[in-house]
């Protein structure tokens, strides 16, 4: 019933801003969506396998690269670079993560930095990537609605609105599809290597292919993000595709929301980018401004929510408060 | 072949300042296992510190780093007493994602005491000496630097001896290894993180107040330190102090000779391809012992 | 037709401790081993060796004539040989009937044949009624259980158990002696039991081999090592020092 509900908020959100012209409020959804998606991705590797990968950004830049790349030159159409762009990024995931997977824990953590380290130089000087200089995404305007989300090609006054949609679309499919590994034999294999990864490997579960295929999952959701981020900057310069925000974002959205569960990375979203926001429209402008007074609020209220809920906002008893909102006394206390 | 050596030496020299950097985070991360996201801000705290006196007392960094150190000390207590020990309850992730919030807490509290303009330490004991050179052969040895990183070495030997011979440091150590049974013989490990934390935050803290001596004094300094140090830890090994000196000199050493015949922007990844490299031989790293 | 576990001079060392030494066995389809000795025989350092978790130095192991001696411990499960672990091991944030699915899963894909076994198992050995609890928060005695449970999903034919009586009380170690009998006889596979407790394994063994120091002592059937003069001593403290 809640889905139902959630998913008629997230169809109709946009519709008032749309005919207010407020149309900030529909890029804020639309960074929402992404960043949700992402951590849906992320919590694959991190909160299924329990892997801690902090470099899920370069599988970002990849598929923006990609995308674009196949776009200016072979004339590809997004959702057909959008798969070349995951096929590249998964390709390149099990390539470079295979024999990292030897390190454990805290190694491996920084093994994934290490990468993201690696990749940045590698962002800046690639002349096939043009470098610093960035790759331009030429877009055809006036395009209608339909054509736009069949090309992601969206310009002026319809774009916010366009992106807000496609954000959504490849949110539910990604959605969707992290509920079916969930489901799946991978999804126990993952949780099985998280809990107890020698004991796993005595049941018969080779915990280096199955910590390859959760982050070769997460390099896919990251690419396709990519792909959809490069084609509403219009532009995919290195040093923001490869930015650290599109690596702790996700991850403190998972971790604010609840950690293994698909709807903290939709809760954390929810919650922290709007804030972010909020804090920046407010106390980022005007007399303030330049003070960087919205971010040390942000902060506060970061580390008030971690040292509050530190495991995840989830885990608030929702069913019992939404119960005496409506007027129903609390049947039993509520659980997890 | 002198460049390269050259290379060496000054790789050597600021390997020992980031040894200092990283012996922090050894403690708090390498040992405790727990996640600092703000761990360059603390040092960028202490080169602020350092500036701050300098400029309104006239204190030479290397004597504010005593009150200094021990004021970082107690904030380093304070953010665990506060936040992390509540933190701890929770996922490890949930460190990250706490400490990230302090890391945009303190770095903007700074910016927006202070702006983002450089600072410089112009008056110390340490910039006096500047021009001042060693000569080995054909490599120059600045002696700033070179007194710099001796008195970084100072302070991690004391440390490796605290951490390594008394007591104290072996009730570190077994409440990193086993809380659990660290309690069973009266171990406290709640004052033993509180005071991991407090250590750490002093000792990255006095690795800024020495850094002030050589480098700009700015709000964003801290991050690119943070993510050294994380890698020197991992580099060295979990758990061995030495192996994080170790780690540092390598890691010194390696971006200079980097910087000597490539591209600067290249310096960082062939750090961290090299700790790539390490890691598929030594997956605990080059000392780990966990 | 050969034996289905061959172990051949198995040597293995830490540093300068050999925790095995020499030491061969064989164990046919369908038969009760018991696996005894004092402390520090080297016990587990062998079971660690054939499930793949160790390799030894020396020596070899073979399963069904096929050398195993250095393959990884999933491949081993794979080929047919299941272990429980001396400090029981459970995937604490799964339910119970989960950590068996994953064991099922390593014979079917799907996860709906693979949660009907799992239920199947979970009845066979005793823990209906406990599908939906999470592992972490099961007795002890569940876990090995459990444990036990999730080992004979994989569907092996040599199962290891490896001190699986150990923190048991006294009734709950007999009911994990019938559970193994009944595990023998309606599901047929061979089992190796390691073991402290003399009450538990010379009853269940067809056959018990003693290792001591790292070396074998002595294999047999339970009533002639029991009255074997060498396994005495070497359990009653006596220093037993085997010729080099």
């Amino acid at each position: 019933m809640a889905w139902v509900a959630a998913a008629l908020v997230a169809l109709l959100y946009p519709i008032p801003f749309e005919r207010s012209g407020y149309i900030y409020y529909e890029t804020v959804g639309f960074l929402v969506l992404l960043n949700a998606m992402l951590g849906i991705g992320w919590n694959i590797i991190g909160g299924w396998a329990g892997q801690f990968d902090f470099g899920p950004n370069i599988f970002f830049a990849i598929g923006a690269y990609t995308a674009a790349l196949l776009f200016i030159h072979l004339g590809w159409n997004a959702w057909l670079g959008l798969l070349g762009a995951v096929v590249v990024s998964v390709v390149i995931c099990a390539v470079v993560t295979y024999p990292v997977t030897r390190l454990r824990g805290h190694y491996f953590a920084i093994a994934t930095v290490a990468m993201w380290m690696i990749a940045q130089p590698i962002g800046a000087t690639w002349e096939l990537i043009n470098g610093s200089r960035g790759l331009f995404i030429p877009v055809a305007a006036g395009g209608g609605f339909a054509h736009g989300m069949l090309t992601m090609e969206f310009a002026g006054r319809g774009k916010g609105l366009g992106f807000y949609y496609l954000a959504l679309l490849l949110f539910a499919l990604t959605l969707w599809g992290a509920r079916a590994v969930e489901r799946s034999k991978l999804g126990f294999y993952f949780r099985a290597v998280r809990d107890d990864q020698e004991g796993a490997e005595g049941i018969g579960i080779d915990s280096r292919l199955y910590k390859v295929i959760a982050r070769c999952l997460m390099a896919a959701v990251f690419a396709a993000g990519g792909v959809l981020y490069g084609f509403w900057a219009l532009a995919v310069f290195p040093d923001q595709v490869l930015e650290v925000n599109w690596n702790i974002l996700p991850m403190m959205a998972v971790v604010v929301g609840g950690l293994g569960r698909l709807g903290g990375a939709v809760l954390g979203s929810i919650i922290l980018i709007p804030i972010s926001q909020l804090m920046t429209a407010t106390l980022g402008a005007g007399p303030l401004a330049g003070r960087g007074i919205d971010i040390i609020i942000y902060g506060a209220v970061i580390m008030l929510i971690a040292g509050w809920r530190p495991n995840g906002l989830l885990s608030l008893p929702w069913q019992r408060w939404a119960g005496r909102l409506l007027g129903r006394a609390p049947a039993q206390p509520a659980k997890g | 072949m002198t460049l390269f050596l050259q290379a060496v030496a000054d790789g050597l020299q600021m390997g020992l300042l980031y040894a200092l950097v990283a012996v922090g985070l050894t403690i708090i991360w390498g040992l405790m296992e727990m996640i600092n996201f703000a761990h360059g801000e603390f040092m960028m705290l202490g080169m602020f510190g350092a500036w701050g006196l300098s400029v309104s007392l006239g204190w030479d960094p290397l004597v504010s780093m005593v009150p200094l150190a021990v004021i970082m000390y107690g904030v380093g207590v304070l953010v665990y007493r506060l936040l992390m020990r509540r933190v701890q309850r929770g996922e490890i992730f949930t460190q990250i994602f706490a400490t990230v919030g302090l890391f945009f807490f303190i770095q903007n509290g700074v910016v927006a005491l202070f702006t983002s303009d450089y600072r410089f330490v112009n008056k110390s004991l340490l910039t006096g000496l500047s021009g001042a050179n060693i000569t080995l052969g054909d490599v120059r040895i600045g002696v700033p630097l070179l007194v710099g990183g001796l008195i970084a070495l100072a302070l991690f030997l004391i440390l490796y001896l605290l951490i390594d011979r008394t007591d104290f440091g072996l009730a570190l150590q077994a409440t990193a290894e086993d809380r659990d049974a660290a309690m069973l013989v009266g171990i406290r490990p709640q004052r033993m993180y509180a005071v991991a934390w407090g250590l750490g935050t002093a000792l990255v803290a006095v690795a800024g107040v020495i850094l002030a001596n050589f480098f700009a004094v700015y709000p964003q300094a801290g991050l690119s330190f943070t993510i050294l140090a994380y890698a020197i830890v991992a580099l060295g090994g979990f758990g061995s102090i030495l192996g994080t000196l170790m780690a540092a000199l390598l890691v010194g050493v390696v971006q200079s000779v980097t910087a000597a015949y490539f591209p600067p922007a290249f310096k960082d990844a062939f750090v961290f391809g090299s700790y790539i490299l390490i890691g598929l031989f030594r997956p605990q790293g080059l000392f780990g012992r966990f | 037709m050969p034996p289905l576990l061959q172990v051949e001079s198995c040597t293995k060392r830490f540093g300068g401790l050999v925790a095995n030494r020499d030491v061969s066995l064989v164990i046919e389809p369908g038969e009760i081993v018991g696996l005894i000795g004092p402390n520090g025989a080297g016990k587990t350092t062998l079971f660690n060796c054939i499930s793949g978790a160790l390799h030894p130095d020396e020596g070899r192991i073979r399963l069904d004539g096929a050398d195993i001696s250095h393959a990884r411990l999933e491949r081993v499960c794979r080929l047919g040989i299941a272990r429980t672990w001396q400090v029981v091991r459970s995937f604490g944030r799964m339910t119970a009937l989960e950590n068996v699915m994953c064991g099922a899963l390593r014979r079917t894909n799907r996860v709906g044949p693979a949660r009907a076994r799992a239920l199947e198992l979970m009845a066979f050995t005793g823990l209906a009624g406990k599908e939906d609890t999470p592992a972490a928060g099961l007795t002890l005695a569940d876990k090995k259980r459990l444990e036990i449970t999730r080992a004979l999903a994989t569907a092996p034919r040599l199962l290891l158990l490896d001190e699986a009586m150990s923190g048991l009380t006294p009734i709950e170690t007999a009911a994990a002696v019938e559970l193994v009998r009944r595990i023998h006889r309606e599901l047929g596979l061979a089992i190796c039991v390691v073991e402290h407790v003399m009450e538990v394994v010379m009853p269940l063994s067809h056959r018990v081999i003693v290792l001591d120091h790292g070396e074998k002592l002595t294999e047999g059937p339970p009533a002639e090592v029991a009255r074997d003069e060498r396994v005495i001593t070497a359990y009653l403290g006596d220093r037993y020092r085997a010729r080099a």
